[in-house]
């Protein structure tokens, strides 16, 4: 059949489109991971960098809200507009819609970045540190990029509407409604404003990140592997029960604390839940590879998806046993909490960026990632990335149990004092593999050397 | 299962309204709710210069390494008596935090009373306590030649201040510091 569109033309645009959204990501990696870094070090050399500019507890915000939300939704929202518009079999629809996101995720982490350095911010309050206005400009962000998808989506040739749209739609509408949830300040005081701040800090995690990071893998695992999704029944199941069992779990930070003892059951109860969409996407994902030992081995983007889906599993699984009261009493306000946030974030959320990003981009652009560097990439992040788990896991582990056995507050500081060193220099280890990254994207991106158009079909 | 959901506007629609109506039931109404917890009696609000202490306190990002919350827990009883809803009546922005990299503060009024110590802490951690891995604060400070009447001389102890002259706390320490000496736990009285 001929094609209805003038395929080159689209591509050309789109894959502008996708080179443009990664590569303002890999820049706000870069520099919000060399943050991370510097932040790191701070740890065994406290008296490094001592500006108040580059002071840890402005700094800390600006790691952490530059990798969520300049990085990691950036290189999603890029990724997950150019696979809508693949799975549709039409071109993105509403590029004007797709730039403005961009410009305004930009805006809103610059504005960020500059306001959490000088001193502004709302209340310390992880991942909703950026001031309101900044906030709303994000939140602009993310309606933008969702219209382009819904969008595209409804312009599309197929039947039905693929799973990967499915996850990635939903993921858009959550992220809003929970951004204005974040933003309104009136029923938000004292106590209150905790019940708000547990809601909102884990819902932003997994129903935003989870959410576009599952619609990539839904698409290019399949892909990569020329073979369908073993079940899309299974899929739509883990998108139903993502969707119901995750609001409830964000006490779970606050356990032991005055909120209500039956909401913090409530959210143990479905921390527990949270295991049937795990198990039921990680099943999903692992029948689909089953036999695909020999195509990941020649892939450079299907092992970071493996890594991907492994951090996704054992990340995930590791949330719901850190619920239990019993271990909370332990490992609560430890070093543990950070090794887990990177499990997910970081083993999860961003080698599945990076995966989709090396997938994808080629195919796009007509230019290849250099091969060897890719491996290095892999290879440093993969043991950086597990190295600064196991070793704020274990480090995380003493100081709690220092805690319950009594003693000096400063002896548990004493304890974890070697883990913070392993710690940054699996940090270094991980910075590393983003400069290779960046040196990839740039190949994958640069105007010149652009391959020949294919031949069209006939 | 999926035959009427072939409109991406299907999906928008049943998305917002399933997960609108989980943000309202876990997040929106328990927020209205406990707003309203009432205070510990006892419990007073914050001093106008508290208050700065306290903006300060959240610009430099303490919560970070410092939460204010005591839990029922044998551990936690170090820092002070568990907490409950009303201590937090007035404590907005919320700063309970995640992190322990530094002790609690929900009562380090009553457990280091001492506004002396507080300043040489702020401006050297390493001065007091040699394996502390808390930032400086010198921002919250200023070195002078000499000491005006009015100023607050920090007693930096040898070693630790500038190689001459005197270091003064500014209008930013001094509220931070009172906001500090303010986290002081009312006793709960008995229930009847």
């Amino acid at each position: 059949m001929r094609p209805r569109f003038d395929r080159d033309a689209i591509d050309r645009d789109d894959s502008a489109l996708f080179s443009a959204f990664t590569i303002s990501a890999t820049f706000w990696l870069l520099l919000t991971t060399a943050v991370g870094l510097l932040l790191s070090f701070k740890f065994p050399y406290p008296d490094l960098a001592t500006s108040p500019f580059l002071s840890f507890g402005r700094l800390r915000a600006i790691h952490t809200n530059g990798t969520f939300f300049a990085w990691a939704s950036v290189a999603l929202t890029g990724a997950a507009i150019y696979v809508a518009a693949r799975t549709s079999g039409v071109p993105v629809v509403g590029k004007r819609l797709a730039w403005a996101s961009l410009v305004c995720y930009n805006v809103a982490a610059v504005a960020g970045t500059i306001t959490l350095d000088l001193g502004m911010n709302y209340g310390d309050q992880e991942y909703r540190e950026w001031i309101w206005p900044v906030r709303l400009v994000f939140l602009a962000a993310v309606a933008l990029g969702g219209l382009t998808v819904v969008q595209t989506v409804a312009h599309r040739v197929e039947e039905t509407i693929y799973i990967s749209n499915w996850y990635t739609i939903g993921g858009f509408v959550f992220t809003v409604i929970l951004g204005v949830v974040a933003i309104l300040p009136w029923y938000q005081h004292g106590l209150g404003q905790v019940a708000v701040q547990g809601f909102y800090m884990h819902n932003a995690v997994g129903m935003w990140f989870t959410f576009l990071a599952l619609g990539l893998i839904y698409y290019a695992l399949p892909k990569l592997l020329n073979r369908p999704i073993y079940s899309y029944a299974l899929g739509i199941l883990g998108f139903w029960t993502n969707l119901l069992f995750y609001p409830v779990i964000g006490a779970h930070h606050f356990e032991f604390t005055p909120l209500p003892w039956w909401f913090q059951t409530l959210a143990i109860v479905f921390s527990v839940g949270m295991l049937v969409p795990v198990f039921a996407g990680t099943a999903n994902f692992a029948l689909t590879m089953r036999g695909g030992a020999e195509a990941i081995r020649r892939s450079y983007a299907l092992p970071f998806i493996v890594v991907g889906i492994f951090y996704y599993f054992a990340g995930s699984s590791q949330g719901t046993i850190e619920a239990f009261r019993s271990l909370q009493n332990i490992w609560h306000f430890t070093n543990f909490t950070i090794g887990h946030s990177h499990a997910t974030m970081y083993g999860f959320i961003t080698f599945i960026a990076w995966g989709a990003i090396y997938a994808l981009l080629p195919r796009a652009t007509g230019n290849e990632p250099n091969g060897p560097a890719t491996r290095i990439h892999f290879l440093f992040a993969t043991v950086g990335v597990t190295a600064y788990v196991v070793m704020l896991s274990i480090g995380g582990t003493l100081q709690g149990l220092d805690w319950a056995t009594g003693g000096p507050f400063i002896a548990s500081v004493e304890t974890a004092a070697p883990y913070w060193v392993a710690r940054a220099v699996a940090g270094s280890m991980m910075f590393l593999a983003h400069v290779i990254f960046a040196y990839n994207v740039y190949l994958m991106t640069r105007a010149r050397g652009r391959a020949a158009p294919e031949a069209p079909a006939t | 299962m999926n035959r009427g959901m072939n409109n991406p506007w299907s999906i928008v629609a049943v998305s917002a309204l399933l997960y609108g109506t989980l943000a309202v039931a876990t997040g929106l109404i328990p927020g209205i709710t406990l707003s309203a917890s009432k205070p510990t009696p006892g419990l007073q609000p914050l001093t106008a210069q508290e208050a700065r202490g306290r903006d300060i306190y959240v610009g430099e990002g303490c919560a970070y390494c410092h939460s204010q919350v005591v839990r029922p827990l044998q551990q936690d009883l170090v820092f002070g008596r568990p907490s409950v809803a009303g201590d937090y009546a007035y404590a907005t922005p919320e700063l309970l935090s995640d992190h322990r990299n530094g002790p609690d503060l929900t009562n380090i009024g009553n457990r280091q009373p001492s506004a002396a110590w507080q300043y040489i802490h702020l401006w050297d951690p390493r001065a007091l306590v040699s394996q502390s891995i808390m930032p400086r604060y010198t921002w919250l400070f200023k070195a002078q030649p000499h000491a005006e009447p009015a100023d607050v001389v920090v007693a930096v102890p040898p070693g630790f201040g500038p190689p001459s002259g005197v270091v003064i706390a500014t209008r930013q320490a001094q509220d931070l510091v009172a906001y500090l000496e303010a986290l002081r736990q009312v006793p709960l009285k008995a229930q009847r």
